[in-house]
């Protein structure tokens, strides 16, 4: 079907539908076009499953829809649905003198869109036009997803698309999410100013890419950015592994929280396990915290926690960051997430996550080390403001080790080019926060560069699915994260960002 | 004249009438001349002329597949019966969709006899009712020819 001739189909749709008639038997056939024409469609017949098949071949779109008996001599009708199915996706209606339930079985199965009995009636013909407007919608969304992504269409649609396709494969998204990426990183062009934001991409990228892996090619391309030069992006990644050692040294020092000592029993955050960077935006985050990825890209560990309650503004409105006003999935929630495909981040709970996160957060500063957080207090302060986050399940995640390291923020952060507000990229979980909160703890990650692996990191922020929570509640702190010992991480992160 | 066609036009409703009260046509076939109109003022007989000419070959293959006891192919036997159900449902043959119900039947169980049976009655059938809607064809040419219209029935 040309473009044009859509247009004007759907003018006046159903009337004029294209709809191609197979059936062996010659007086059913003249009777389903009569009845077909009737309806005001446009009919074309054919007595072979063969030449239908040719028929559609020639042009996929020549057709509306196929109406296909059963029973034929040279082609059995299911057999026919099926190449119809894979080759044009069109929909298909069977018709049949069987009413045998099995048969009609077999239809669906086969893909079929409607099963209907011989003799047709003319009614039932006047409603199949249904089947095209449902296949064409569904057809559309599809294509909306991946165009999107691929165009690189505003970050919204390719948000947007992340998030509904979040019950599809987390790899799918990860995958076009990465691909959509590569695809739009390359424009160059000079930009200096390293809003929260921005530094939320970055962040997301470099946990994308490991910290240690970092390159600012690299992370230039994952951050996709317009305006932004490799030079810009190679002299903030050297400030940022200044500041993540800061980080990590002070996170060293911290540790000693009871609040951690839950946390450290995660050994290395068991649960933090391997955050994976995974492009922001992915459907990661589900356990409801879909929406918690785009969080308002201030503060705080803007990439860490994807899921950032919603009390972080956000800055990215893709789709749906929870920390808006939205509860924070239950950690729980994020914990399994995790485990099943970085999705989004476990709800944290209250409070009491936070201090796990604050744990998290702290491993997440410091970097890996998967064994315990030394310094939480930074955390634990982060924490507490993370205290409105619901974060039952990250206090329940913690413990558990099998948080699928990938965090969910990484994905997130990754796959929202633009979506500044996760930085998620690191483990902080805080993912949003804005890049400038976000570097704080992460910069402290950053500082203990080694422990902070940014898969480390990741895994971290996805253990503690609460974590990535508290980060994101963090970035509600505006600044607050990391009171205490954030201050140092303020000041880093402040200093390398650009205070927007 | 009007008298005429008023009679000739009575003649048909009434014989169209007992076809149905006899069981030769259903409801489908009220349908089909619904179908009908200016455009297509012989879509009816078109449809029912090449039902017959379907059943003429079915018929055909289907006593070639029964004709040695030793060697029936029952399952092309039911593939003939299966499109015959299906198209005289089609047009409204109600009677020869009957038999082909029973027909069936004899056929899952490969019953030769029982299709044998039921193939000479299908071709009874279908040859009566050929019979039938050609007189009643043959009224409708006759009002037209009249100047009448062919009046619309409603079967109860």
């Amino acid at each position: 079907m040309t473009v044009e001739h859509d247009i004007e189909a759907m003018d006046q749709f159903p009337v004029g539908m294209r709809v191609l008639a197979v059936d062996d038997d010659q007086t059913c056939l003249r009777i389903l076009e009569t009845l077909l024409h009737r309806c005001q469609y446009h009919v074309t017949t054919t007595d072979k499953a063969q030449t239908a098949l040719e028929l559609l071949r020639e042009n996929k779109n020549k057709f509306d829809l196929v109406i296909s008996d059963v029973d034929m001599p040279d082609m059995d009708g299911f057999k026919l649905l099926e190449r119809v199915g894979l080759e044009m996706d069109s929909p298909v209606i069977m018709l049949s003198a069987h009413s045998d339930p099995k048969y009609v079985m077999k239809g669906v199965k086969h893909g079929a869109c409607d099963y209907m009995l011989k003799p047709v009636r003319i009614e039932e013909l006047k409603n199949i036009w249904q089947h095209v407007v449902r296949k064409s919608k569904f057809k559309k969304m599809k294509s909306i997803v991946t165009n999107g992504e691929s165009e690189g269409n505003s970050d919204q649609n390719g948000v947007r698309a992340n998030r509904k396709r979040k019950d599809q494969s987390e790899e799918e998204d990860e995958d076009e999410e990465e691909e959509e990426e590569q695809e739009r990183g390359n424009e160059k062009k000079p930009r200096v100013i390293w809003t929260r934001e921005l530094h939320n991409k970055f962040l997301a990228a470099v946990d994308h890419v490991g910290v240690k892996n970092a390159v600012p090619k690299k992370i230039l391309e994952l951050m996709n950015v317009d305006n932004l030069t490799r030079e810009n992006v190679g002299s903030h990644l050297q400030k940022f592994r200044l500041a993540l050692k800061k980080i990590n040294n002070e996170a060293n020092m911290a540790a000693a929280n009871s609040h951690f000592t839950q946390m450290s029993s995660l050994k290395g955050l068991g649960s933090f396990h391997h955050y994976r960077p995974t492009p922001l935006g992915s459907s990661q985050f589900h356990g409801g915290a879909a929406t918690m990825r785009h969080y308002p890209s201030n503060r705080t560990f803007a990439g860490m926690f994807p899921h950032f309650k919603s009390s972080l503004p956000r800055n990215h409105n893709d789709g749906g960051y929870m920390l808006q006003g939205k509860p924070f999935p239950s950690l729980e929630t994020l914990h399994i997430t995790n485990n099943n495909n970085n999705k989004a981040f476990p709800s944290f709970t209250s409070p009491q996550s936070s201090p796990l996160v604050a744990s998290s957060n702290h491993l997440v500063l410091e970097g890996h080390q998967q064994s315990s957080f030394p310094s939480f207090s930074p955390h634990l302060e982060i924490n507490k403001r993370l205290e409105d986050w619901s974060n039952a399940v990250y206090s329940n995640n913690i413990p558990q080790s099998n948080v699928h390291s990938k965090p969910d923020a990484l994905e997130w952060n990754m796959d929202t080019t633009k979506t500044t507000s996760f930085c998620r990229d690191t483990d902080f979980g805080s993912s949003n926060a804005a890049q400038a909160d976000f570097l704080d703890p992460f910069q402290m990650k950053q500082q203990h560069e080694n422990i902070l692996d940014p898969m480390t990191v990741a895994e971290l922020s996805r253990s503690s699915s609460a974590d990535e929570g508290l980060f994101m509640g963090q970035q509600k702190l505006e600044n607050n994260f990391m009171a205490s010992d954030a201050g140092s991480l303020d000041d880093i992160v402040n200093s390398m960002m650009t205070q927007v | 004249m009007n008298t005429v066609v008023a009679q000739l036009q009575r003649q048909f409703q009434d014989y169209l009438v007992s076809l149905y009260q006899q069981g030769f046509l259903d409801n489908q076939f009220t349908e089909l001349r619904k179908l009908q109109d200016e455009g297509t003022p012989d879509f009816v007989a078109e449809v029912v002329s090449l039902f017959f000419d379907d059943c003429s070959k079915l018929i055909n293959s289907m006593s070639r597949s029964l004709e040695r006891p030793e060697n029936v192919d029952f399952k092309q036997v039911d593939s003939g019966v299966h499109q015959l159900k299906g198209s005289s449902s089609s047009v409204g043959a109600r009677r020869v969709k009957n038999v082909c119900i029973s027909f069936k039947e004899c056929c899952d169980v490969q019953n030769r006899e029982g299709c044998l049976r039921c193939l000479q009655q299908v071709d009874y059938e279908y040859k009566m009712l050929k019979t039938k809607l050609q007189d009643l064809f043959n009224l409708e040419q006759q009002i037209v020819q009249a100047g009448g219209a062919i009046p619309q029935v409603n079967i109860n």
